[in-house]
């Protein structure tokens, strides 16, 4: 075949996955888009062309809020799952017998479905029969029970928590596959040069494993923002708004309030919000990027 | 006189007449064709009853294709919402009667007035108590049938605990409230507890104290939230009053306990009292042996709201209603008479389900209620079981307005703000979201 047509064989070859894409992706948020322009509420247009969901939004002080949480919520999460699941990956690359064992047994909070992890987690923390509350009071880091999911202060945290215990596992075996597959000789002649074990992960591993921490920091980022059932079943926004982020407040104005115009156009924030967020992270690590794409 | 009409005409027409009066006042005719049901929401003992009186309709019904689903009453809008947009919308929803004017002014569901046949309502009414039935209505029209009402607000009382105390009978006062709480209160067991998450039915519960004394969250002639008037406010304050009394669990605990978890928590012994719906513990359970009661939550000692003070408000989460898209109106109405005959409506009879304030007229008779709630029954028998109840909230927004009460009693609860702040500012917030609701 000369070259032409295998261009056009290419091209046809991708078709299901462009119309895909088209299909789901791009035609939904466009829908979004134009949704968050309209006035739309109970089901009726009222005009599209407007600018009032929005100003809806900038005038609701729960908004305010909303957007706090949900910063804590993404990049807390982020943070915290890429940072253990990169020191859970490091060891679990070590080999022994325990590691391997481990490999396999550290899936299992990932394998559980969000609802049934949402209950556990909520009746663990709960402040009367909480087993994780009981347990700061029996050592005496606490004299009274907490609850962790009914304080304003510390309910956001704990989401968090619960969330990097659920997501991180996946992150710290990729980055583990990540890890052991740096070739062994570089490591062995930073050693020989006298490196010692963080000089060796710091100058050596790490840059080996830029590309899948940079991908697997983006994958987190757009795991954790399209997150809804967890903070919902454990807490529903509460108590008074203190972990309402933008997946329960957009359910909340567009399925219980019926204002699908305010959560469009509060999806569309939100698709802002990642987009930069992830935009800017990856022109920061733009090099690690290029170099394993280019691979 | 002479009648401008042939003899030939005169007999078409008089028999024509006889054979459609025939068939009106005729027995039902089985339904044919296909018939979706959602039916959200439940006890344990009705997610097994439905299903098994479905049987029975089709047994009825032999040419009905009736494909029946269950849900979980919480995600009930989102999934009729959905099904009406992709006009996938079952043709009876049996969901709850505070979301009948949204789903009317939405256009889900259509008026059963416009689809009865001649005397079918009206035979219903037969059978069904007129309290309960009217809470069906919106606008003057039925729009759903309720098989039952849960009502707020109500009491559970330990009554080891209360003699313990030193009392005899629950409390019947605001001020009694205080003092019995404090007083059955122990270093490891509250006196009362009271759900404060952001579940509707805990929103309910308070509304039910609210309403009680003359509060109201909407007033439909104004258009106006009334969350900030003197009724919600020392409603809420009493609320604040059990805290500060040390009488209840910590707020931080209230505000992450729902009114299913407070049940349960009642059932072990974790408090003295807990305000409830009408069912108080009877879905949940209670240990063999645990000494408890119901109660009608107790009255302020002065009504302080601007509107009439009621008895109780009532709901019921089990409402029949028919799509607005249904392509066989007919098999939805046989469906929905079915439900009105006396053997389902004393599915809440006491047998198998105690928990509910049944709307059947005949289940009133059944000794399984008379067994599970005395003081019910003889209060029905009496008259006065309805009287001074009214509907719980319901109007275009209902959801908005009671997000905003549960944010503003969950500020109260953690002591962020006073009953009045934190009802203002919700009193705010609520009316921003009915205002751009109603456009």
């Amino acid at each position: 075949m000369n070259r032409s047509s295998d261009r056009w064989l290419a091209y046809f070859l991708i078709l299901p996955v462009v119309a895909a894409v088209l299909a789901f992706v791009l035609g939904p948020t466009w829908d979004v888009a134009t949704l968050s322009l309209t006035q739309f509420v109970m089901g009726q247009e009222r005009g599209f062309g407007t600018l009032v969901n929005f100003e809806a939004l900038w005038a609701d002080p729960v908004f305010g809020t909303v957007v706090v949480n949900t910063a804590i919520w993404i990049l807390g999460g982020t943070v915290f799952c890429v940072l253990t699941g990169l020191a859970v990956g490091a060891y679990l690359a070590i080999d022994s017998k325990v590691t391997t064992a481990l490999r396999a047994l550290i899936l299992l909070p990932w394998v559980l479905p969000d609802v049934v992890t949402a209950m556990a987690w909520k009746w663990m923390l709960h402040g009367q029969v909480g087993v994780i509350g009981d347990a700061f009071t029996r050592v005496g880091l606490s004299d009274q029970p907490i609850s962790f999911l009914g304080d304003p202060d510390l309910v956001m945290w704990m989401l968090v928590i619960v969330l990097v215990w659920r997501k991180m596992p996946l992150v710290a075996l990729i980055l583990c596959a990540a890890i052991r597959s740096v070739p062994a000789e570089q490591i062995e002649a930073a050693r020989m040069d006298g490196a010692n074990a963080f000089q060796r992960f710091r100058h050596v591993i790490l840059p080996n494993i830029s590309f899948s921490l940079t991908a697997v920091t983006v994958i987190s980022m757009i795991w954790i923002t399209a997150e809804f059932t967890l903070p919902w079943v454990m807490t529903g926004g509460g108590p008074a708004n203190s972990s309402q982020i933008m997946s329960t407040y957009i359910y909340q104005q567009s399925f219980q309030f019926f204002n699908w115009g305010v959560g469009s156009a509060m999806s569309v924030v939100n698709l802002v919000f990642l987009m930069a967020v992830v935009g800017l992270y990856l022109y920061i690590n733009r090099r690690s990027w290029a170099a394993g794409g280019s691979k | 006189m002479k009648l401008d009409i042939s003899r030939r005409g005169f007999l078409i027409g008089t028999t024509a007449m006889a054979a459609t009066m025939g068939i009106a006042a005729g027995p039902a005719r089985a339904a044919t064709g296909s018939l979706s049901v959602w039916k959200f929401g439940g006890t344990p003992a009705e997610v097994e009853a439905w299903p098994a009186a479905n049987e029975r309709f089709l047994a009825d019904n032999p040419d009905v294709d009736l494909d029946y689903s269950f849900f979980n009453g919480q995600i009930r809008r989102q999934k009729i919402l959905a099904g009406f947009q992709t006009n996938r919308l079952a043709d009876v929803i049996i969901a709850f009667g505070q979301d009948i004017p949204e789903f009317a002014g939405f256009g889900l569901i259509q008026p059963l007035d416009d689809i009865a046949t001649d005397g079918q309502i009206d035979d219903w009414k037969t059978r069904l108590v007129p309290e309960v039935m009217s809470s069906g209505m919106h606008d003057g029209k039925l729009y759903g049938v309720p098989t039952y009402v849960d009502m707020a607000s109500f009491l559970a009382v330990d009554m080891d605990a209360l003699a313990e105390a030193g009392y005899d009978r629950p409390p019947a006062t605001w001020s009694e409230l205080r003092e019995y709480a404090k007083a059955m209160t122990k270093p490891d067991r509250p006196g009362i507890a009271f759900p404060a998450t952001t579940a509707p039915v805990d929103i309910n519960i308070f509304e039910g104290i609210a309403y009680a004394n003359g509060g109201r969250v909407f007033d439909e002639e104004s258009g106006k939230v009334q969350l900030n008037e003197a009724g919600m406010v020392d409603a809420l304050q009493l609320y604040a009053d059990l805290i500060a009394d040390g009488s209840t669990p910590a707020g931080t605990s209230m505000t992450e306990t729902n009114f299913r978890d407070t049940a349960q928590l009642f059932g072990q012994g974790r408090a003295a009292m807990w305000i409830g719906l009408s069912w108080l513990n009877t879905p949940w359970g209670t240990p063999e042996g645990f000494n408890w009661e119901g109660a009608p939550f107790p009255r302020p000692d002065a009504p302080s709201g601007s509107f009439p003070p009621v008895a109780a408000i009532m709901d019921g989460t089990a409402v029949l209603m028919v799509s607005s898209r249904t392509e066989n109106p007919e098999a939805a109405m046989a469906y929905i008479d079915f439900w009105t005959q006396n053997e389902q409506l004393n599915t809440w009879g006491g047998n198998p389900e105690i928990a509910r304030v049944p709307a059947g007229k005949d289940a009133w008779n059944s000794p399984g209620l008379a067994e599970a709630w005395p003081n019910w029954v003889s209060a029905y028998n009496e008259g006065n079981f309805f009287a001074g109840a009214e509907p719980m909230p319901r109007f275009i927004g209902v959801s908005a307005v009671e997000s905003a009460l549960a944010t503003a009693i969950q500020q109260v609860v953690l002591g962020q703000k006073t009953p009045q702040e934190a009802l203002d500012e919700a009193n705010e917030a609520a009316q921003a979201q009915i205002d751009l609701l109603r456009g």
